[in-house]
C-alpha cells in the first residue's frame, strides 16, 4: 500500500510538471485573445480570476452547468482543504476551523456529481459527445465521495490508525496500512484519481492559466508580439 | 447552381437547440483545389502515398508551434457549455458541428498517437487512428467551421475552435488536400494583388466610374488616387468594395470623407487586397507572403499612414498579427494608430467637427447593425476594449437617424457569424451556409417586423456578400444588407 | 478536374461550378447550353445585352466589370437615361450577376468576397 502511494504520487508530481513543462516551452506565436480584453497585466489578472474562482464564461455560457459545476468544484476545494488535518500534527488551528464546512462539503458534492452524470446520460446533446473515460472519472470521484461519507456517517474507522498511516507517509517513514477496507477503497480510489490525474482531461486545472485567449493582453498594435520560430 | 436545393429554416421567433441529426450535413463539402492552386502557395499538388505518416509529421510540428492547439486538446472536459453556441450546429442539427464535437474529430487523432492516456486506453478516450474515412471528415467539417470563435467566449477554458480547425487545414493543405475557394484566391494575390484577379487597368477604369458618378450625383469633384508616391494615407480595402454591390457604396463613402478632411489618400493596385485568406487556411508563411505586399507597397509610396476599409477577417490580421508578422512598422507615423481602421478614422474627424453629416438623407432607413465575429471577438478599435462595438455605432447614430441595436443574445462578443465566413463563401455548400445563417436571420426578422428595420450594416466584406445571398431565402431582401459607409456616403455634407 | 458540357455535337469543359474552362471555347449554342443550366430556359434580347457587354469588357480588361458599371452600360445600352436596378439584372440571372451572368457569358467565376 506505502509503495502504490508513492507511485501515484510521484506520477502525480512528475507528470503535472511534465505537462506544465511542455506547456510553457511551447510558444504562443500570434495574439488570439478573445476580445473583449483587458490591456494590462492587472486586468489580465482579474480576467483569470474570475475564470478561475467564478466560472464567468462557464456562466454566460449554461447558467445550470455552471451551478452544478461550480458547486462541484468549491466543495471539492472545501473537502481537499479539510482533509489536510490528516497530514498536520499538531493541526493548525486554519484547517480545525474549516471542519464542519468541508464535512457539509462532503454531502453536498454528491449532488452536482449526480447531476453532472445524469447531465451526460439523458441530455441528447451531452451523451453524444461524452466518452467511457467521462463518465469514469465522474463514477471514480462519486466513489470517493461516496466511501468517504460511508466513513464518516456509518462505518467509523479508526482515525487515530489512519493518521498515524498518513504522518508515515508524509514523513517518509511509512508505517503499516491501516487494515479498515472502507478505507483502503477510498484511499486506493483517491490514488488511482491523482495517478490519473495528469494523462486526462483532469489538466484542465493547469490548462486555464496557459490558454492565450484568455490570459493574454489586447495590445497588439502597442507592443509588437513576437513569433519565436519565425525567422525574422 | 440554382436548381439544386437549398433548404432554408423556418425561422420560428427563437433560436432553440435541435434535435441532433447525424451526418445531417455530411454532404456540404467545398471543392477540393486543383493541383495548379496547391502548388502556387507551395503545397504539394497530390496527396503522397505516405500521406498519413506525413499528416502525423506536420501534426507534431503545429504541436510544437502552437501552445493554442496543443493546450486546447489536452484540456477540453466536453462540458458541453460551447455545443450549442456554433451556427452550423443550430442550422443543421448535424452533431459533428458543434464545437466540442468538431475538436474531437482532431483531439481522436491526437490523442492516439501523442499521448499516453490514448495509447493505452484507445477507444475508451475516443482514441482513432488516422484513416482515409477520418481524413474525409476532417476535409467536411473542419470546412464547416467559420472560424468565428463564438464558441471560445462561452469555453470555460477559452478554448478556440478556429485554433483546431486551422490547425486541421494546414495539415490538409501540407499532404495536397486543400480547399479550392480558399487557395484559388490566395493564388490570385500572389499574381495580382487581390482575391478577385482585377488587374490595374481593370481598378482604374472602376475608380474612373465613380470619380464619374460622383461628379454626376453630386457636382463635386472626389478623386479616387491609384498609385500615389507621397500620399499621406495609403488605404487597403477589401477587393470587394470594387466590384460588389453593396460593397462599392462603401468604397464611395471611404473616397468622401478623405476629400472632406482633405487628407491625400491612395489606393494601391500591387496592394489592392486586405483581405487575408492566409489566416482561414492556418498558414503562417501565406499569411506572412500576403502582408507582406501591403507593408512592402506602403514603403514604396512613401505613405504616413495606413488606413484599412470595412473587411472583418482582415481587420484581425491587420489589428492583431501586422505587427507581428511584417512589424514594427516603424517607418509610419506613431501619432496614429498602425493599422487604423476606416471606422476610428471616420469617427475621430466627426468627433472634431471636419466632416458633418445630413441625417436626414438616411431617413428612408431604419438600421441596425451586425457585428462581425473577428471584429467583434478578436479585435480592438480605440484604446478602450470594446470600442470595436462602440465606435461603429457611434459613427452610425451620427449619420442616420433611426438606429436599433440587435438583442444581447446575438450581439457583441456574443454575436453569431452571418454564416460564410472563415473560408466557407462558396456556391457548393450553399446549404449549410442558408442554415447557418438562421441565428441572425431570426433576429433580424424580429427587428424588420418589431421595429420596421429595413437595413442591417455592417463592416465585413464577407458578411456582405453572404448576407446579399442567403437573406433572400429567408424572405429578407438583398437590399437590407449593407456597409457602414455607405450611411455616410449618403449623409456626409461635401 | 470538373464536367463536360454537351452542347449538339460539341463536348465543352466546364469547372465544378459548370464555368467553362477556355474562352474560346464559347459561342451562342454555348450560351443558351449555360443559360440553361442556370434556370434561364431562353436568352432573350435583354440577356444578350448584359452577356455581351461583360464579354467585350472582360476581353479589354481581363476581368468582369464591377457591378454598377454592368447596371449603368446596360441601361446605356436599352436607350435609358439611367442605369438598371440591381433586381433587374436577378430577374434575368436569378444567381445574379457575378454567378449567373458571367457563367452565361462564358467568364470564369468572380473569385474572392463576391
Amino acid at each position: 500500500m506505502n509503495i502504490i502511494a508513492y507511485i501515484a504520487v510521484v506520477i502525480f508530481i512528475v507528470g503535472f510538471i511534465c505537462k506544465v513543462r511542455v506547456w510553457t516551452k511551447v510558444p504562443a506565436p500570434l495574439k488570439i485573445v478573445t476580445t473583449p480584453a483587458p490591456i494590462t497585466y492587472p486586468g489580465v489578472i482579474l480576467r483569470m480570476a474570475s475564470e478561475v474562482f467564478l466560472f464567468r464564461s462557464l456562466f454566460r455560457g449554461n447558467k445550470l452547468l455552471w451551478l452544478g459545476g461550480w458547486i462541484f468544484h468549491i466543495s471539492l476545494l472545501f473537502i481537499v482543504l479539510r482533509h489536510l488535518r490528516y497530514f498536520f500534527y499538531p493541526v493548525p488551528a486554519w484547517i480545525m476551523s474549516l471542519q464542519t464546512i468541508g464535512i457539509y462539503a462532503g454531502y453536498i458534492i454528491l449532488l452536482p456529481l449526480i447531476y453532472l452524470l445524469l447531465r451526460r446520460w439523458t441530455v441528447e446533446i451531452n451523451s453524444y459527445i461524452s466518452n467511457a473515460m467521462d463518465y469514469f472519472t465522474l463514477f471514480l470521484i462519486i466513489g470517493i465521495a461516496f466511501t468517504g461519507i460511508l466513513m464518516k456517517q456509518y462505518i467509523r474507522v479508526d482515525l487515530v490508525d489512519v493518521k498515524a498511516f498518513m504522518l508515515g507517509l508524509l514523513t517518509l517513514h511509512p508505517t503499516i496500512s491501516p487494515g479498515d477496507i472502507l478505507f483502503l477503497v477510498h484511499f486506493l480510489l483517491v490514488l488511482f484519481l491523482i495517478l490519473y490525474f495528469p494523462f486526462s482531461k483532469l489538466m484542465h486545472a493547469g490548462g486555464i492559466f496557459f490558454s492565450p485567449t484568455r490570459n493574454q493582453r489586447d495590445n497588439a498594435r502597442e507592443i509588437r508580439h513576437i513569433t519565436p520560430w519565425s525567422n525574422i | 447552381m440554382v436548381s439544386e436545393k437549398i433548404e432554408a429554416p423556418i425561422l420560428t421567433g427563437s433560436i432553440t437547440v435541435p434535435k441532433i441529426k447525424e451526418n445531417a450535413s455530411i454532404d456540404q463539402k467545398c471543392h477540393h483545389a486543383a493541383e495548379k492552386h496547391m502548388e502556387k502557395l507551395g503545397f504539394p499538388g497530390v496527396k503522397p502515398v505516405d500521406w498519413k505518416e506525413k499528416a502525423l509529421k506536420k501534426m507534431k510540428e503545429l504541436l510544437k508551434k502552437y501552445r493554442s492547439l496543443k493546450v486546447y486538446l489536452d484540456t477540453c472536459v466536453r462540458c458541453g457549455s460551447c455545443a450549442d453556441k456554433c451556427h452550423y450546429f443550430l442550422g443543421t442539427g448535424d452533431p459533428k458541428n458543434m464545437p466540442v464535437a468538431r475538436q474531437e474529430l482532431f483531439r481522436k487523432i491526437y490523442k492516439r498517437y501523442f499521448t499516453v492516456e490514448g495509447k493505452v486506453l484507445g477507444g475508451l478516450t475516443n482514441a482513432e487512428d488516422l484513416t482515409e474515412e477520418v481524413l474525409e471528415e476532417w476535409y467536411t467539417y473542419f470546412h464547416q467551421c467559420s472560424q468565428c470563435r463564438r464558441c471560445s467566449v462561452f469555453c470555460p477554458y477559452g478554448i478556440d475552435t478556429a485554433e483546431i480547425s486551422m490547425a486541421a487545414r494546414e495539415i490538409m493543405d501540407s499532404i495536397g488536400v486543400g480547399q479550392k475557394y480558399c487557395n484559388e484566391v490566395l493564388g490570385k494575390v500572389y499574381d495580382l494583388g487581390n482575391n478577385l484577379g482585377m488587374p490595374g487597368p481593370a481598378l482604374r477604369n472602376t475608380l474612373d466610374f465613380f470619380e464619374e458618378d460622383i461628379q454626376e450625383t453630386t457636382g463635386v469633384d472626389v478623386k479616387l488616387p491609384l498609385d500615389v508616391v507621397g500620399a499621406e494615407v495609403l488605404l487597403v480595402s477589401p477587393s470587394a468594395d470594387f466590384f460588389s454591390a453593396p460593397h462599392v457604396d462603401s468604397l464611395v463613402g471611404y473616397a468622401k470623407i478623405f476629400h472632406k478632411a482633405g487628407i491625400s489618400w491612395t489606393l494601391s493596385s500591387y496592394a489592392s487586397e486586405f483581405a487575408n485568406f492566409g489566416m482561414f487556411i492556418g498558414s503562417y508563411a501565406v499569411m506572412k507572403k500576403v502582408a507582406t505586399r501591403i507593408l512592402d507597397e506602403a514603403r514604396r509610396l512613401k505613405v504616413k499612414r495606413l488606413i484599412v476599409g470595412e473587411c472583418g477577417h482582415a481587420w484581425r490580421v491587420g489589428y492583431s498579427f501586422w505587427n507581428t508578422l511584417i512589424g514594427p512598422l516603424d517607418f509610419l507615423d506613431p501619432k496614429y494608430p498602425i493599422p487604423q481602421h476606416i471606422c476610428e478614422f471616420s469617427l475621430d474627424l466627426v468627433n472634431s467637427g471636419a466632416v458633418k453629416f445630413d441625417k436626414s438623407a438616411n431617413d428612408e432607413f431604419t438600421v441596425t447593425y451586425h457585428d462581425s465575429c473577428n471584429v467583434a471577438r478578436a479585435t480592438r478599435m480605440g484604446d478602450k476594449p470594446g470600442g470595436q462595438f462602440e465606435i461603429p455605432r457611434a459613427l452610425i447614430r451620427a449619420c442616420c437617424n433611426k438606429f436599433v441595436d440587435m438583442p444581447d443574445d446575438v450581439n457583441r462578443e456574443k454575436t453569431f457569424c452571418c454564416g460564410g465566413g472563415g473560408g466557407l463563401l462558396t456556391e457548393e455548400i450553399m446549404d449549410l451556409r442558408v442554415k447557418g445563417t438562421q441565428p441572425k436571420a431570426q433576429a433580424l426578422k424580429d427587428l424588420m417586423e418589431s421595429h420596421q428595420v429595413n437595413l442591417m450594416v455592417m463592416i465585413c466584406a464577407i458578411c456582405k456578400a453572404h448576407f446579399s445571398h442567403v437573406l433572400p431565402h429567408y424572405g429578407i431582401p438583398m437590399e437590407t444588407v449593407g456597409g457602414v459607409h455607405q450611411l455616410i456616403n449618403n449623409a456626409i455634407v461635401l | 478536374m470538373g464536367d463536360v458540357l454537351e452542347v449538339g455535337e460539341k463536348k465543352v469543359d466546364v469547372d465544378e461550378d459548370g464555368f467553362i474552362q477556355k474562352w474560346d471555347d464559347w459561342d451562342e449554342d454555348v450560351a443558351n447550353a449555360l443559360a440553361k443550366t442556370e434556370d434561364v430556359n431562353e436568352l432573350t434580347k435583354e440577356h444578350w445585352v448584359v452577356v455581351n457587354y461583360l464579354r467585350e469588357y472582360y476581353t479589354q480588361y481581363k476581368i468582369a466589370p464591377m457591378i454598377r458599371l454592368v447596371l449603368k452600360e446596360t441601361g446605356k445600352r436599352l436607350g435609358q437615361d439611367k442605369a438598371v436596378s440591381n433586381k433587374y439584372i436577378y430577374d434575368l440571372f436569378p444567381s445574379g450577376p457575378a454567378k449567373g451572368a458571367c457563367k452565361v457569358a462564358g467568364l470564369p467565376k468572380p473569385t474572392g468576397c463576391v
